[in-house]
């Protein structure tokens, strides 16, 4: 193999390396999430696993995370999910009444990398096993951008 | 112009591969490549690797609350050590691994979840299954190439490919476990057809290290290692002899038998950690089995619902195959036939015999690199028959077609899963919508 094939070879890898380090299609994976549903009144939601993940842009400076529980932890126990922020804890959020809708509002903390998308981690402190095994459910998020 | 084509062969399978990946796995609505029975056979992955865990507990934890599984993977507990016991065994997730390893390294560096099943994973795990059916196309042809002639390894090659369901089980539930069995039972049948021609010293561990793979992945196709030693014999009378031969290569036996005993020790040793046994039937707990005394042979074969000649009818030149084969196919036919029937017999003695929701009968697809080398030998057979050649090609051309026709509306989800009647099969032939 000629050194100029190394060259592109390992170029190509770099390439590649640099565009997968912060791919702008980021913002759309998400990991733990049923598909959105809506409830009677109009609520547009999606049910998390035990855990779920989804981007937020990298300019949000604070979120608005509707949540439910709908089922209630063990012997009635409010529910509590842990939110992390790109693998850092950043709030804990407790659901004490199954059927109403939380609206926490998040401040994000400074970012550490230059990424367009942060990566969000909820952990939900229970699950509902029936037919299929549910967390809680998620709203429609809403961002604070930077000015 | 034929050599040319066989040479590329496994790359344009690949392109074709790759775009109906694409296709399949970005279409709106589209599945997750990781589902049904792959899940299963992944689940040690991340267990192992993100996890760090054999138990299943922590991954259970993290994405269920640790009680459950999801439903549709049948996992239950031992009653006996309360572990969790998945119903299929870790050869896919052990092959899988290089590939996992790879989506981890890339998810750390996206800083997307790690989780195990995430966007890389999905698709690691997936392409997996479409790299290693390429490996065994790929053995397969060496091993076609050394007996027949450029033109007939091609059409075989195009038949086993497009005229059954081995590309949709490569392009679309290439997590299932059905094409890293087919690449390994191809490297058994290369390596043995091998090792009793030009024997080398690698062979025996090669063989061993396939050997222990294949049954690592799918106990049942533990049958297909008769081939290694009877490969070759096809009279009564060879039979002493052989064993004669097996006696005076005795220690490259036993190394065969040791790395084989070493690559499925680890499957044993989960067992017994799981249940508290050594061997064990996974599935008995879901109530089922096999029924030896009453096989579905014309299910298994025959029917609508899943017959292997019925959705894969180019096959049937294979089973031709067996009554014309001529030379080296003449020389591996007793073997071959034994692994083939014993297999069917067990594939069609298994009380779910449809093998639940699939395209065509899938558990043929693992033994389809042994029914290879006798549709090879009937396309050798009938290319000495100018007169036949026609038709034997308008045949084969009808069969590939119907089956890529079929497999589209597979992916279009036009047939329904299971349980296709004759009135069904009818009202939706060649409809696309």
């Amino acid at each position: 193999m000629s050194r100029l094939r190394v060259a592109a070879g390992v170029a190509a890898v770099l390439l590649v390396a640099a565009y997968l380090h912060d791919p702008p299609w980021a913002g759309r994976i998400t990991s733990g999430l049923l598909d959105w549903e809506d409830d009677a009144s109009g609520t547009i939601y999606r049910w998390t696993l035990g855990r779920a993940s989804f981007f937020v842009p990298g300019d949000a400076t604070a979120m608005t995370l509707p949540m439910r529980a709908v089922f209630p932890g063990p012997n009635g126990a409010p529910v509590t999910v842990r939110v992390s922020v790109d693998g850092r804890w950043l709030a804990d959020v407790t659901l004490d009444h199954p059927d109403e809708w939380v609206r926490p509002v998040l401040p994000l903390p400074a970012k550490s990398t230059g990424r367009r998308f942060r990566r969000v981690d909820l952990h939900v402190s229970r699950t509902a096993v029936g037919d299929d095994i549910l967390g809680v459910q998620t709203g429609q998020i809403a961002l604070d951008r930077a000015p | 112009m034929i050599d040319r084509v066989l040479r590329h062969f496994v790359a344009i399978v690949a392109v074709c591969g790759m775009a109906g990946y694409i296709w399949l796995f970005s279409r709106p609505a589209a599945d997750a490549p990781i589902r049904s029975d792959g899940y299963n056979y992944y689940l040690y992955a991340p267990a192992w690797l993100i996890y760090h865990d054999l138990s299943l507990q922590a991954l259970s934890e993290d994405w269920y609350g640790g009680t459950a599984f999801p439903k549709f993977a049948g996992m239950v507990r031992s009653e006996d050590t309360d572990r969790w016991m998945n119903r299929h065994p870790i050869g896919v997730a052990v092959l899988m691994l290089p590939f996992v390893i790879v989506a981890d390294l890339l998810t750390r560096w996206s800083n997307l979840p790690r989780d195990g099943f995430s966007f890389y994973y999905q698709h690691a795990a997936a392409l997996a299954g479409l790299a290693y059916f390429l490996i065994g196309l790929a053995i397969l042809r060496r091993t076609l190439s050394r007996s027949f002639s450029a033109q007939t390894t091609l059409w075989t090659l195009v038949a086993m490919t497009f005229g059954t369901n081995l590309f949709h089980y490569a392009v679309y539930d290439g997590t299932f476990s059905h094409v890293f069995s087919f690449a390994s039972i191809c490297a058994l049948v290369e390596i043995a057809d091998r090792w009793w021609t030009r024997p080398a010293r690698w062979h025996a561990v090669a063989l061993g290290l396939v050997a222990g793979l294949i049954v690592l992945v799918r106990h049942t196709n533990g049958i297909v290692l008769l081939l290694v030693p009877a490969w070759g014999v096809s009279r009564w009378p060879e039979v002493r002899r052989r064993i004669d031969e097996l006696w005076q290569r005795r220690r490259a036996v036993l190394a065969i038998a040791a790395v084989a005993a070493a690559v499925v020790a680890p499957q044993l040793a989960l067992y017994q950690w799981v249940t508290g046994h050594w061997l064990v039937n996974p599935y008995a707990v879901h109530g089922l089995g096999f029924t030896f005394g009453s096989p579905h042979v014309w299910g298994a074969l025959f029917s609508t619902e899943r017959g292997l000649f019925f959705w894969s009818p180019v096959l049937l030149f294979a089973v031709a195959g067996l009554f014309v084969a001529r030379g080296w196919a003449r020389h591996v036919l007793g073997p071959s036939v034994v692994v083939l029937v014993l297999n069917a017999w067990i594939i069609a003695s298994w009380m779910e015999w449809q093998y639940g929701a699939s395209y065509g009968h899938r558990a043929f697809i693992d033994t389809f690199g042994i029914l290879a080398l006798f549709l090879a030998a009937f396309f050798a057979w009938a290319s000495a028959r100018p007169r036949l050649v026609p038709y034997v090609a308008v045949a084969t051309g009808l069969a590939i077609a119907l089956s890529v026709a079929q497999m589209i509306q597979y992916w279009l989800r036009i047939w329904p899963t299971r349980d296709i009647t004759w009135d069904r099969y009818r009202a939706l032939f060649l409809t696309f919508r």
